[in-house]
């Protein structure tokens, strides 16, 4: 008893710790920025554009390359072929990679003289310094989140309910909309949400691709290089609390559903 | 109605081998195996969610074996039912109908009416998760016949289901047949195939090895396996001996049994049920009576009664009931003589034991 006691003790002290090395810059952080300053900081127009252009980005991101990656999880998920393992690789690479080699990477792809960049601009379209280009940035970094994600929730789908589906007399594409993507929806939102919230926060590959316009990543690292730490703190603080609303917002919508969904089950119970 | 030709199809590390069975309609197909015999992959392959490597599958005189499942007009129920958690129990019922583009009226009156046929009514708005096993099966029956199969596949369709509902949903899939559906129903469970088939395949190991009548198949097992399902324990392997136009055998370990008149091999495999074996203290009166002295080694509870395990140099199984063990309160070790007449000893086959399993 005494025995399972100490260890109780060592391992709450051990999770504090890192709770609290996670906790203490941020806490500092907010202690060292006076309300004056997050007001001012708050009605920069420079620093509420950069904020939006942030968020908006990321999400149009996510949602573009959603159409892509969720059947890409779904053939991950279901689908038996060779050198699957070196797709599954090539998924996780962007996780692994500095995300400045990324952007090095992705400025060749997306430059004037790249394969991408060349055909866009033939079209008079620029995708570096621009938002499309970072919207690439941010998916290339992110993306992995949503497949893995996505990916994990279609292979838990009883394989039975599609070939149920199948003998009702249901093509493919119904039973992938009627029947998988209905019971994997959890895992793709959650996937979703991780997507976003890692494109928004992504700076390495962004301030390759573009400077500007500026992201809300790459305007804290301008204020701090141009001004210094006072004047990045009170935009770092606003973004970190925009994001953390966001973040909190997606989580509790998909959280809610599920609820609304248990509660369904238990009135009928 | 439905023919199976010399299918063939390798699986990972197992194989199913020229199944070539044949279901008429309106007819009542159980077939009978262990799990891993390959029932399962028989119905995906009769249903096309897989394909043979080899042979042909035709439902009413169409070859269907390239055919789009889809297309092919069979309803499968599986084993796991498969019930959409998504949905309610009436979206369920509905998810075909809506595919077949029904209007909505039509829809609505379709799924009442089967709704209404499974007992279901009052289930329509719940979800499959908080079900029991019997409505589950009710939900997924309905659910594939709202969509007029021209043959019903069942999966283990008591598999789900408690003891004391199975009885309700064998006269309900009963009712069902009598109404005309054809119905091939897979099971590992004797008494299931013997109180809803019609006709009966026995499947081991990839293959069909006996087929035919429940009564044909279990009085007349084509092998040891066979004979096992239908719950017989006592085997004897025996070399039969004629004299003076009367036939005998005489077992492995020397019992000597007599036998019926006949036509006999030289050895075989015989089978004694256990329901007709007698255990007295005094033996049995007749002259044709087979009387084998032996000492009770064995004496366990069994859904009739008891079942004793008396070893007379063979070891024979006798079944009684609670009644005679009250009267005659036999105990371990004890002397006793187990009696039969000739004509329950039943040869196996046609004497050479063929698929030994």
């Amino acid at each position: 008893m005494r025995r399972h006691s100490l260890f109780n003790w060592i391992f709450a002290i051990l999770a504090s710790l890192v709770l609290l090395f996670i906790i203490a810059p941020l806490a500092g952080m907010l202690i060292d920025t006076s309300v004056g300053e997050m007001r001012s900081t708050a009605a920069d127009p420079a620093v509420r554009r950069s904020v939006w252009y942030t968020l908006a980005i990321a999400f149009a991101a996510t949602f573009l390359f959603a159409i892509g990656a969720v059947p890409l999880a779904w053939i991950m998920a279901r689908r038996r072929f060779p050198l699957k393992n070196v797709v599954q690789g090539i998924i996780d690479l962007p996780v692994v990679l500095p995300h400045t080699a990324a952007g090095i990477a992705l400025l060749g792809f997306l430059s004037r003289d790249g394969l991408l960049g060349g055909a866009a601009q033939k079209a008079g379209i620029l995708l570096v310094n621009n938002g499309a280009g970072i919207a690439m940035a941010m998916a290339f970094v992110s993306l992995p989140f949503l497949i893995n994600a996505a990916r994990d929730g279609f292979a838990a789908v009883p394989e039975r309910t599609e070939k149920a589906a199948l003998m009702l007399g249901a093509s493919p594409t119904r039973i992938f909309f009627t029947i998988s993507l209905p019971q994997a929806w959890r895992s793709v939102v959650s996937g979703f949400i991780m997507m976003f919230a890692r494109g928004m926060s992504e700076f390495g590959a962004v301030v390759i691709i573009a400077y500007h316009p500026m992201i809300a990543p790459v305007l804290i690292y301008d204020r701090f290089n141009t001004y210094g730490l006072s004047a990045a703190r009170p935009a770092s603080i606003l973004f970190i609390l925009v994001a953390l609303f966001f973040f909190v917002l997606f989580r509790v919508l998909a959280t809610e559903r599920r609820e609304l969904f248990r509660k369904e089950e238990d009135v009928t119970d | 109605m439905l023919r199976t030709e010399q299918l063939c199809k390798r699986l990972d590390s197992f194989c199913l081998r020229e199944i070539s069975l044949e279901v008429t309609r309106g007819e009542y197909y159980v077939l009978l195996g262990r799990s891993g015999a390959g029932k399962t992959q028989l119905l995906e392959l009769i249903c096309g969610l897989t394909h043979p490597d080899k042979g042909s599958i035709f439902l009413e005189g169409e070859d269907i074996t390239r055919k789009r499942v889809q297309d092919r007009g069979i309803g499968l129920v599986f084993q796991d039912l498969a019930l959409f958690p998504h949905y309610t129990v009436k979206d369920n019922i509905m998810y075909p109908l809506k595919l077949r583009n029904m209007p909505l009226r039509e829809r609505i009156d379709r799924v009442q009416r089967a709704a209404e046929e499974m007992n279901i009514t009052d289930l329509l708005l719940r979800r499959p998760g908080n079900l029991s096993g019997g409505e589950k099966q009710r939900v997924a029956l309905a659910r594939t016949l709202v969509t007029d199969p021209k043959i019903l596949l069942l999966d283990e369709p008591m598999a789900s289901v408690d003891a004391s509902l199975k009885d309700s949903i064998r006269r309900m899939l009963r009712r069902l047949n009598r109404n005309g559906q054809t119905i091939v129903h897979v099971t590992h469970d004797f008494g299931e195939a013997v109180s809803l088939a019609s006709r009966v395949g026995v499947m081991h190991n990839g293959r069909i090895i006996q087929d035919g009548t429940p009564a044909e198949v279990f009085n007349h097992p084509v092998n040891r396996f066979v004979a096992r399902y239908a719950g017989i324990k006592n085997f004897f392997r025996v070399t039969f001996v004629k004299s003076y136009n009367s036939w005998s055998c005489i077992t492995d370990n020397r019992t000597k049994f007599r036998l019926t008149k006949g036509d006999y091999p030289s050895s075989g495999l015989m089978i004694l049920a256990a329901g007709e074996v007698l255990v007295t203290r005094q033996g049995a009166a007749g002259v044709q009576i087979n009387n084998i002295h032996g000492v009770i080694e064995d004496i366990v509870p069994s859904p009739s009664g008891y079942e004793i395990t008396v070893n007379g140099g063979d070891r024979f199984y006798a079944d009684i009931t609670h009644r005679e063990m009250e009267a005659l309160k036999f105990v371990t070790g004890e002397q006793v003589i187990v009696s039969f007449r000739p004509e329950s000893l039943r040869l196996v086959g046609n004497g050479e034991e063929k698929n030994e399993y």
